[in-house]
């Protein structure tokens, strides 16, 4: 006989197979993404050099990251900071990141408008402003490693020939290093351009039908109907970018592996946070320092994504939402 | 309802087998010392981590591989096989191994940079050297002590040395109306002073101009007279003389000695070489030479280059031009100091099978076979016994070289060599790379002191954290 204190009830028994077949995602989320994330959080009070057990050093990682700003500030001396190279990296990525993200949400939105137009081919056109997004970081990288070279690459001669100026260094002159990677960064704006197109094709027609008739012209309209009704997708991309941006790697790894200055080019100018966080892990055999870093960049993230989402409710409109309601 | 069931119990499967994997048992490393006898019959196996250094090219892996099926062949109680993995890799692969228990028998060839950065991960074999009264004497000097630690312990056995020489472009000094370098190790009017005056000679511009016209054009060099870019600035301030040679620190490794006077007159030089003079190339024009292989002097962008003899490899036969080797030059103190390297093969201290691992060492680095090795890596074999047989196969290879520069030039190896170790080596190398950097991408001729004087206080800053937790 069953014994009546262990039945469930039907909602019990639902939500039950429910957890149950999450289950192995739940499982694998815990053990591959929550149990690391403890571990580095651990690892980042820690010395640690992989090869010996991790000692405890209680928040030195963090004093060494953080001591010094005051003293640096008021003398303008950036060797008094307790890691200068840090605040350099964390320097290169915010320089990239305010270049790199405005550019890329403008110029793949603006790729998407015109793609957006009923002309014959438009589909080939598509694929073509599409294709380099697909092509793998490397091989991105490798490539325009050669365009950008100063004297075999083919940027400077076209420069050349159509401003009769000089080429610069590209990614041999520490000034020129991030705008190249901002450059070569512009080149994979399909997918972007892709979310916004799919965004576009969603705008209801009938509201440019009541601007045209209204007397709205091309701008107003673009002003007034598309800008709007696209913010979800704009804000879409801009979390989304911002968060890829602060994890920029695989590129400028392959481009300044060997190179003049080593890994983050000359003067440390294309020493982005994640590269530095890499040579600590596996190059200086600070695995401790490293999780340390890695832990800030995501409080840097976290809070400037939550900023984003904070101020989407002034800009981000959502189709039949009046301003500031649900 | 049954089909439910099946897909519950299906998942209670698959999580408690995901549970049970990450829950298995820990492998432990044995203890250094210990040796674990294998089940009778069976063959210990000897891996061979190669990737630290050179070694991963086609040619070299199958040549390895030959090795190791002659060695088989020999021994019935140990199988030898090489492990093969890409330079980039090498070192996370290597940690991820020792960590994870599963450490290679034996690591190399590795400089003596590599070998001291994971200096307390070697076996000392001078307890092996002891029991076996295992004759070292046959080794050059400069072999066994460029991989001993401070403390004297005996991390490996050297295969070869690498001393370092200059390759001249015969075409350029031919081109320039200009005798070529001498060869006579005892002549001291071959100068670093003497070498930038023949540099700027050789240094040509597209309409022909050498530097020391008043017509030459520093925007439009096709050969540079002198570079020595796969060098680092260690590598570039060794030969200058400072009492460290080619540490930047004190014997106690306590105090940074970066802005030492001889240095700073070195890197003023290069400074000037590439500012002034013009017969250095900058950042910029090097990284346009030879885009795809970053070999200057191979596509005749380099008029004098200054290497080791792990440059000398097949492809110098079919260059594009004549060339020759040659001492370097003097300093400005009358010394003769060339930076060299020396290749090891270690037995980390966390490996299985050390005995198996210590037959193999010494089976490699024997008389017969130690030449076959540095057939494949490009080095001069560490044994002085070969020296006539490796100059007879040099010259074999390549013939109408100097290889008599090659057996001077060991003689004149950096102690303290300018890979050694020093607290904390990769930050300390990475602050001098940026250093050497800064001289040549900032566009302009520096000021050696305030550069050096700068470097050394961020060098002094790592040192004293250092020792602060040590």
């Amino acid at each position: 006989m069953k014994n009546p204190r262990l039945r469930l009830s039907l909602r019990q028994k639902e939500a039950l197979s429910g957890y149950l077949f999450i289950s192995p995602w739940i499982v694998g989320f815990l053990i591959f993404t929550i149990g690391p994330m403890i571990a580095s959080l651990y690892y980042s009070f820690t010395d640690y050099d992989i090869i010996s057990p991790p000692r405890w050093n209680n928040f030195a990682n963090y004093k060494k990251i953080f001591s010094g700003i005051l003293p640096a500030i008021l003398n303008q001396d950036s060797s008094r900071l307790g890691d200068p190279i840090f605040w350099q990296s964390l320097k290169v990525t915010l320089t990239y990141a305010v270049m790199a993200l405005p550019l890329g949400l403008i110029f793949g939105f603006f790729l998407a408008v015109l793609l957006n137009q009923k002309v014959p081919g438009v589909n080939i056109w598509r694929t073509i402003y599409f294709l380099p997004s697909v092509i793998a970081g490397v091989a991105v990288a490798l490539l325009w490693g050669r365009i950008f070279n100063p004297r075999v690459g083919i940027l400077n001669p076209i420069i050349e020939a159509i401003f009769h100026v000089k080429g610069p260094g590209w990614l041999g002159d520490p000034h020129w290093a991030v705008p190249a990677l901002v450059l070569m960064g512009l080149w994979g704006v399909g997918g972007g351009m892709i979310i916004y197109l799919a965004g576009l094709q969603g705008v209801p027609t009938d509201l440019y039908d009541a601007a045209k008739v209204d007397g709205a012209n091309m701008f107003q309209r673009f002003w007034h109907v598309t800008l709007p009704m696209m913010t979800p997708v704009i804000f879409y991309n801009l979390v989304l970018g911002m968060i890829g941006t602060f994890q920029y790697f695989t590129e400028v790894y392959v481009l300044t592996s060997g190179g003049s200055g080593g890994l983050g080019g000359p003067v440390r100018s294309t020493l982005f946070y994640n590269l530095y966080l890499y040579e600590n892990a596996f190059r200086y055999n600070q695995m401790g320092y490293a999780a340390t870093m890695a832990w800030i960049l995501f409080v840097i993230v976290l809070v400037l994504t939550l900023l984003v989402f904070r101020s989407s409710e002034y800009w981000v409109f959502y189709e039949g939402q009046l301003k500031g309601k649900d | 309802m049954k089909t439910k069931s099946l897909w519950l119990i299906a998942s209670l499967i698959l999580i408690a087998s995901m549970i049970l994997t990450a829950c298995g048992p820990k492998t432990t490393p044995p203890s250094a010392g210990e040796t674990q006898a294998p089940p009778a019959g069976e063959k210990v196996k000897v891996t061979i981590f190669i990737g630290m250094g050179t070694g991963t090219d086609p040619e070299q892996i199958t040549a390895e591989n030959a090795l190791a099926a002659k060695f088989n062949s020999t021994h019935d109680n140990i199988e030898m096989e090489f492990l093969i993995v890409p330079y980039e890799q090498s070192r996370e692969k290597f940690q991820a191994m020792v960590s994870g228990g599963t450490a290679p028998q034996l690591v190399g060839p590795m400089g003596v940079e590599t070998s001291g950065q994971f200096q307390d991960l070697w076996e000392d074999l001078g307890p092996y050297i002891q029991r076996d009264n295992y004759d070292t004497s046959d080794f050059y000097g400069p072999a066994i002590e460029l991989n001993k630690t401070a403390d004297g312990k005996n991390i490996g056995l050297p295969v070869g040395l690498y001393p370092s020489f200059i390759f001249y472009n015969k075409n350029a000094f031919d081109a320039a109306g200009i005798a070529y370098p001498t060869h006579d190790f005892n002549d001291k009017t071959w100068t670093l002073a003497k070498l930038r005056e023949v540099a700027m000679q050789v240094t040509m511009d597209a309409n022909g101009k050498n530097a020391t016209s008043s017509d030459f054009d520093p925007a439009n060099i096709v050969t540079y007279g002198f570079d020595d870019s796969w060098g680092n600035f260690r590598d570039w301030a060794v030969i200058w003389g400072a009492p460290n040679v080619g540490r930047p620190t004190t014997a106690d490794f306590k105090t940074a000695t970066v802005n030492a006077p001889e240095w700073v007159t070195g890197i003023q030089w290069y400074s000037d070489a590439i500012w002034v003079d013009h017969f250095m190339a900058d950042g910029t024009a090097l990284s346009a030479i030879d885009p795809a292989n970053g070999d200057p002097f191979a596509v005749g962008g380099v008029a004098i280059w200054k290497s080791h003899t792990w440059y000398m490899g097949d492809s110098l036969n079919d260059l594009p031009f004549k060339w020759d080797i040659a001492p370097a030059p003097y300093n400005q103190k009358g010394e003769q100091i060339f930076n060299g390297d020396a290749d090891v093969f270690a037995i980390p201290a966390s490996a299985k099978n050390k005995d198996a691992a210590w037959e193999a060492l010494k089976w490699l680095v024997n008389e017969e076979n130690i030449l076959e090795m540095c057939k494949i890596y490009g080095c001069m074999p560490a044994r002085k016994s070969v020296a006539e047989t490796y100059n007879t196969t040099l010259t074999e290879m390549y013939p109408g070289i100097d290889t008599s520069v090659v057996f001077s030039a060991a003689n004149f190896i950096d102690v303290s060599n300018h890979e050694g170790w020093v607290p904390d080596v990769g930050r300390v190398n990475e602050i001098l790379a940026n250093a050497l950097s800064k001289l040549m991408t900032e566009g302009e001729n520096h000021d050696a002191q305030s550069l050096l004087d700068e470097t050394n206080a961020e060098v002094q800053a790592i040192l004293d954290e250092y020792w602060a937790s040590h």
